[in-house]
């Protein structure tokens, strides 16, 4: 059981729930929210990526046999920093949309932008 | 030092010329930016002389570190996007809104997509690509009304989406390889024992790369975002001229790289065939002067990906050339469609009429960047079309194929042609700066067609020689192609219903999640029943 249920079956299964938000939510703030699920579900599957149990944290002074491999976590901080600036434009966007149409919906978007 | 050099100033010089309240910061802004052209020159040089260049960036050589490589093609693309965004400055330094955010932000994409470019490194490419996004999508909504606003947001979220998608094919990569350099997993993937590991991570990151290069069922964001109407031109330009080759670079380099392990070739052949062909049906049913030269990017993004997996070396030299000559003349007629836009008021191709009486300058610059893209004899469209023609042809139907992608383009573009007859009287002035910018693109044009065949010796070391007779033959080609073209738009199109029904679909935002969902779905089952 704990071989089916590791990191990465479960941030397959995560992506997968944001790609379904992403078809079939047609809410803009939800899609978002789906956005930032499936990075959350890369970042759960970067970190898990080798893993093996009785290792430690790359920190200090430690041998190489004994710490896990310290890139992936190097490169999920950057996709941190990357996603959260991200999800900060696409929301200010979103607000500067919702001023011009006053509504959340994709298709109510595109019904209104076409009687311009 | 040189590459990095090419990245960081023009950053910096954005940087700067954001921060400082200096009144003429515009002057040391183009002397920068011509800095930046030196460099790119000169290295290009260096790259033709010495051979490819490497640099590690923060000393750890190898495969550890983060590398920038510049070979023939890679260093002549930076040179093509210095040499645009020089052209651009220039063509609009006098719009009201080239303020210095305006100015940071389009040096800076100038500096992400020589990154682009020059990066041998995934996760680099990742980073880039993402910032690159963002850029683009306010540039989109520059002028902050409502049509742009809602373009540059599909824009911005599809793009992230698809930048997920890349990202979990890269975890997928490092998982197998241990590693992000490019040219390290392009060595080591001849020793996988077993190729269906790839297939994962190769059908991610080739989604992703799709979405970016606009290749068959994911280009409807496309030309939203190029030809969306209130986007300045210059950005228009600089999008379909240089941007979007960005995506296509990449998928050169990812074919490469995965070539050993998954030869994909003979579907991209399909894939990029229908892209030509769907690009130039959707162009022809357009009204808009804008969104015709938009679809007419996917069209020609079609032709070079065609060109790029038919398996010769000439067609794929071919299609990267006419990635270069396709730069050149899709920016030249974004940036004279948006003048006539402009003189005119209006964007629809039925209501202009008469542009060589009323812009005898634009009208003449426009033939001539329509002779480019038509494939005209002596123009660069037709060096590197032939040399996609002599790649394939001992292949009949291939070459048929190819004949009529070229003739949906001619016809494409007699649509266009149609504005420049007509009767009209006032005469419009053009600016000097416009007038430079513009006279050096189409003599780009000129130039690439005359010089082609030492282009060509340089940059790929083949060699073509052109006799008379070939050139009789294909001015003839090009005469009956333009005959038939005539013949269809003036007697068969009006009579087709079906250019007048497709021309307002358009996928919403969830309808283009469902084509990338559908793509990567497709293409994975695709690649387990046959592996």
């Amino acid at each position: 059981m704990e071989k089916i249920f590791n990191g990465e079956s479960i941030s397959i299964l995560l992506f997968l729930i944001g790609v379904y938000g992403l078809l079939a939510r047609r809410n803009i703030i939800k899609t978002v929210i789906a956005l930032a699920i499936m990075q959350s579900a890369i970042i759960l599957f970067f970190l898990t990526i080798n893993y093996e149990d009785g290792r430690i944290p790359p920190i200090g002074d430690v041998t190489i046999h004994t710490a896990v491999d310290p890139v992936p976590q190097a490169l999920m901080i950057t996709a941190i920093v990357i996603g959260v600036a991200v999800t900060a434009v696409s929301l200010t966007m979103f607000i500067s949309l919702y001023h011009h149409y006053g509504t959340t919906n994709w298709l109510k978007v595109i019904n209104k932008r076409r009687e311009d | 030092m040189t590459l990095f050099w090419l990245v960081v100033l023009p950053i910096i010089t954005a940087l700067i010329g954001y921060l400082s309240h200096y009144k003429r910061i515009f002057i040391l802004i183009g002397i920068a930016q011509l800095c930046t052209v030196g460099v790119a020159i000169v290295t290009f040089i260096q790259v033709i002389l010495y051979g490819p260049m490497t640099q590690a960036l923060g000393d750890y050589e190898g495969s550890i570190g983060i590398n920038l490589v510049a070979d023939p093609i890679s260093s002549f693309f930076v040179v093509l996007t210095c040499f645009l965004f020089t052209a651009m400055l220039l063509f609009n330094y006098h719009k009201s809104y080239m303020n210095r955010l305006f100015l940071f932000l389009f040096l800076t994409l100038q500096g992400l997509i020589i990154a682009i470019f020059l990066s041998n490194d995934l996760f680099d490419i990742y980073t880039l690509l993402e910032v690159s996004t963002v850029v683009v999508s306010i540039l989109i909504m520059y002028k902050r009304d409502s049509q742009s606003i809602y373009d540059g947001m599909v824009y911005l979220l599809t793009n992230l989406v698809s930048m997920a998608f890349f990202l979990f094919g890269l975890g997928y990569v490092y998982k197998i390889f241990g590693t992000l350099d490019l040219t390290a997993i392009k060595a080591a993937i001849p020793y996988v024992e077993n190729t269906d590991t790839l297939i994962l991570p190769y059908v991610f990151l080739i989604t992703a790369i799709s979405l970016k290069s606009a290749i068959m069922p994911l280009f409807s964001w496309l030309p939203r975002a190029h030809g969306t109407p209130s986007a300045p031109s210059i950005v228009s330009a600089v999008l379909s001229g240089i941007f979007v080759k960005g995506g296509v670079y990449l998928f050169i380099r990812f074919q490469d790289t995965f070539a050993m392990g998954l030869d994909t070739s003979y579907i991209f052949i399909l894939i990029g065939f229908a892209t030509a062909v769907i690009g130039f049906v959707f162009a022809l049913s357009q009204t808009d002067l804008k969104l015709l030269l938009a679809y007419s990017t996917v069209s020609q993004i079609g032709l070079i990906v065609f060109g790029l997996s038919l398996e010769s070396d000439y067609s794929y030299y071919g299609a990267v050339y006419h990635i270069m000559n396709h730069a050149v003349f899709k920016a030249t007629l974004f940036l004279t469609a948006g003048m006539i836009i402009e003189e005119y008021e209006t964007r629809d191709i039925r209501k202009i009429k008469g542009v060589f009486k009323r812009m005898p300058f634009i009208a003449i610059i426009t033939v001539i960047a329509i002779m480019g893209i038509t494939g005209a004899p002596l123009f660069n469209g037709s060096v590197s079309k032939s040399l996609i023609q002599k790649g394939i042809s001992y292949q009949s139907y291939l070459e048929y194929g190819l004949i009529f992608i070229n003739l949906g383009t001619i016809i494409t573009y007699i649509k266009y042609a149609t504005i420049l007859t007509g009767d009209h009287k006032k005469g419009h002035r053009v600016r000097w700066n416009q007038k430079v910018a513009l006279s050096i693109l189409a003599f780009a044009c000129v130039l690439g067609g005359l010089l082609g065949q030492w282009f060509v010796g340089i940059l790929f070391d083949l060699n073509i020689t052109l006799s008379f007779t070939d050139l009789i033959n294909k001015s003839l080609v090009y005469l009956v192609s333009i005959l038939i073209g005539y013949t269809f738009y003036k007697y068969w199109y009006p009579k087709i219903h079906f250019f007048k029904t497709i021309w307002e679909v358009e996928l919403s935002f969830n309808e283009i999640i469902f084509s990338i969902v559908f793509f990567f779905g497709s293409f994975l089952s695709y690649l387990l029943i046959i592996y």
